[in-house]
């Protein structure tokens, strides 16, 4: 069975041969930079590098899946905002200050999907179809609308104004979710098998639980019945007392941290919520041995996992042998 | 046919029954004027906030009013953002009504009110994912420190010299990247060759314990939830070396 019906299997809600493993999030190591020949910062910027370093999670690590982009700030720049580059060894961020005050209108530009870097981005991932399209899914990452936002306002506005003027919020939240949809559609058309959406300033360490359920999930909703494939939505922390409405937008798959209550998750998304988890990026993966993230993995898997990643974007001084290690607790889960 | 294992849901409305309960803040003075300062800072409301202690200050000397509403009123903030009722935002926006609050009573008293003690905080350079940041600095205000914040990106140089000019009694450094937190130890030989025996606190991201602790100074800060509590030891005069055996390993 090839990395890619396995994990169409499991959106197909049909039993595949073993437990698939792949990573929703950033999958770039320096490690696999080397074997492949592709860097930072240029496979944040062109998409043949971009394309050669993302197919590394399938050749080098044995990744059911790759993954575009490797960074958040696609749509953000797009719209506006200006990236800051991590050079070599980091990923991009939105630079200080941010492009919009809280008393503008925001619009989405027509010509959107030409730029900044995103013809890259969807040219990419026509190259992955290419090159992995029967072997591997492949993954196209979109940002969810209160990141974005986030982007657009800067963290501490837009955390403010979620409490006391969230009504002005809502013209940034559905720029946002139209600049992430537009780009889902337009990476869905170029051969992604599935959209993960990221939206790491929506977790309850960041914003109220009803903050979430009362201002995000009606515009992640959206999102998700515009787009028309499978679609994992991974939010960063614990997600214990947001989960039952992350699953109320629709997604076929819920990205966990290991933080969060995987059994909680299945109760709440019922039996076809597809429960991704597993194994701390940061202390387990970055920091621990392989036997340490193996017996992890194992553990994580018990709780009832559909399939098996790291928590979040794996940290890019992440040893292989220890992603070798997951990729091995995931081969060693047949059915 | 599936076996249902658990039906407490059902019959259950549960979009109602994951929000915690409302919990109301706590009384916190027996004076009704302070009181009100208090219940402004705990509400998060600026104009509300400068307006009672106006009203306050008609009546009571600015360090009453300091001490008995706006600081205890920020207690409770803490309580309830410690107890899960509370959320970043709202500790954000008390902070701001407590410190517009304090701003007042300085007014009137013409000098600056007396902080617990200074803390700089930075995002390490070539990093600018400072969210991290941002939930240090509010809890370390809410909690009574005066936060010297540094932002984002921030080089070597820049910190060891606000250290030097501010000496705090704490300095932390947060930086999403492994790459970014090798600014750290650099940090620290110059704090130390300088004589600032400062606690540094790292943390955030992919910044690991073993290599916090592998420089002199390091302590590793697992969450940003420990900064108030590590900053109280640092004013309570621990050293690094006992804090780090505190917080660490």
């Amino acid at each position: 069975m090839t990395g890619k019906e396995r994990v169409m299997r499991v959106f197909n809600h049909q039993k595949p041969d073993r437990m698939p493993c792949f990573c929703a999030n950033g999958t770039p190591t320096y490690d696999q930079m080397e074997k492949v020949g592709a860097y930072w910062p240029e496979a944040h910027e062109r998409a043949e590098d971009m394309a050669k370093l993302a197919l590394a999670a399938h050749t080098v690590l044995g990744f059911d899946a790759v993954r575009v982009p490797f960074c958040q700030t696609f749509e953000a720049e797009a719209l506006g905002c200006k990236v800051k580059s991590g050079g070599k060894e980091n990923i991009p961020g939105i630079d200080h200050p941010p492009a919009y005050k809280l008393t503008d209108t925001p619009v989405l530009p027509d010509d959107f999907l030409e730029r900044g870097r995103i013809p890259q981005l969807i040219k990419a991932v026509r190259i992955l179809k290419e090159q992995v399209g029967d072997e591997a899914a492949i993954i196209g990452g979109i940002i969810g609308p209160f990141t974005i936002a986030g982007a657009m306002l800067d963290a501490v506005p837009i955390l403010k104004a979620s409490f006391k003027e969230p009504d002005k919020l809502h013209p940034f939240l559905d720029v946002a979710e139209k600049a992430g949809t537009a780009l889902g559609k337009a990476l869905i058309e170029a051969g992604a098998d599935l959209i993960c959406v990221e939206d790491m300033q929506a977790s309850p360490d960041l914003i109220a639980p009803h903050t979430y359920r009362n201002l995000e999930l009606e515009y992640q909703r959206r999102q998700v019945e515009a787009l028309s494939v499978p679609v994992i939505l991974h939010i960063c922390g614990n997600v214990d007392k947001i989960v039952e409405y992350m699953a109320q937008t629709g997604v076929e798959a819920l990205s966990l941290e290991p933080k969060s209550d995987v059994a909680l998750a299945r109760s709440k998304g019922g039996p076809t919520t597809i429960i991704i988890g597993g194994v701390d990026a940061a202390t387990t993966l970055f920091m621990k041995t392989p036997d340490v993230v193996k017996e992890a993995a194992r553990e994580q898997i018990e709780l009832g996992l559909d399939i098996l990643a790291p928590g979040c974007a794996i940290a890019p001084g992440t040893p292989t042998e220890n992603l070798l290690a997951m990729v091995e607790a995931a081969q060693e889960h047949t059915y | 046919m599936k076996i249902l294992e658990d039906f407490s849901n059902i019959f259950t409305r549960y979009d109602l029954n994951i929000e915690v309960a409302r919990q109301e803040a706590r009384k916190v003075s027996k004076d009704a004027v302070l009181q009100k300062v208090a219940d402004a800072v705990v509400a998060g409301e600026t104009a509300e906030c400068e307006a009672a202690t106006k009203a306050a200050l008609a009546s009571k000397s600015p360090m009453e009013v300091i001490n008995e509403g706006l600081i205890p009123g920020m207690n409770e903030v803490s309580r309830l953002w410690d107890e899960g009722v509370y959320f970043l935002p709202q500790v954000i926006l008390a902070s701001d009504a407590m410190n517009a609050g304090i701003a007042l009573c300085e007014e009137k008293m013409g000098k600056a009110m007396d902080k617990k003690g200074k803390v700089v905080t930075h995002t390490a350079e070539g990093d600018i994912h400072d969210i991290g940041q941002v939930i240090v600095n509010a809890l370390l205000n809410a909690n009574g420190f005066e936060v010297i914040n540094l932002g984002a990106d921030v080089p070597v140089d820049k910190v060891v010299e606000a250290c030097r000019l501010h000496n705090p009694v704490m300095v932390t450094g947060t930086a999403l990247m492994t790459t970014t937190m090798t600014a750290f130890p650099k940090i620290a030989a110059q704090l130390k060759r300088l004589g600032l025996n400062i606690p540094f606190v790292c943390g955030g991201g992919a910044v690991s314990e073993e290599y916090v602790t592998s420089f002199d100074l390091g302590i590793w800060g697992k969450e940003a939830n420990q900064a108030p509590g590590m900053a109280e030891d640092a004013l309570a005069g621990d050293s690094w070396s006992v804090m780090r055996s505190k917080w660490n390993g």
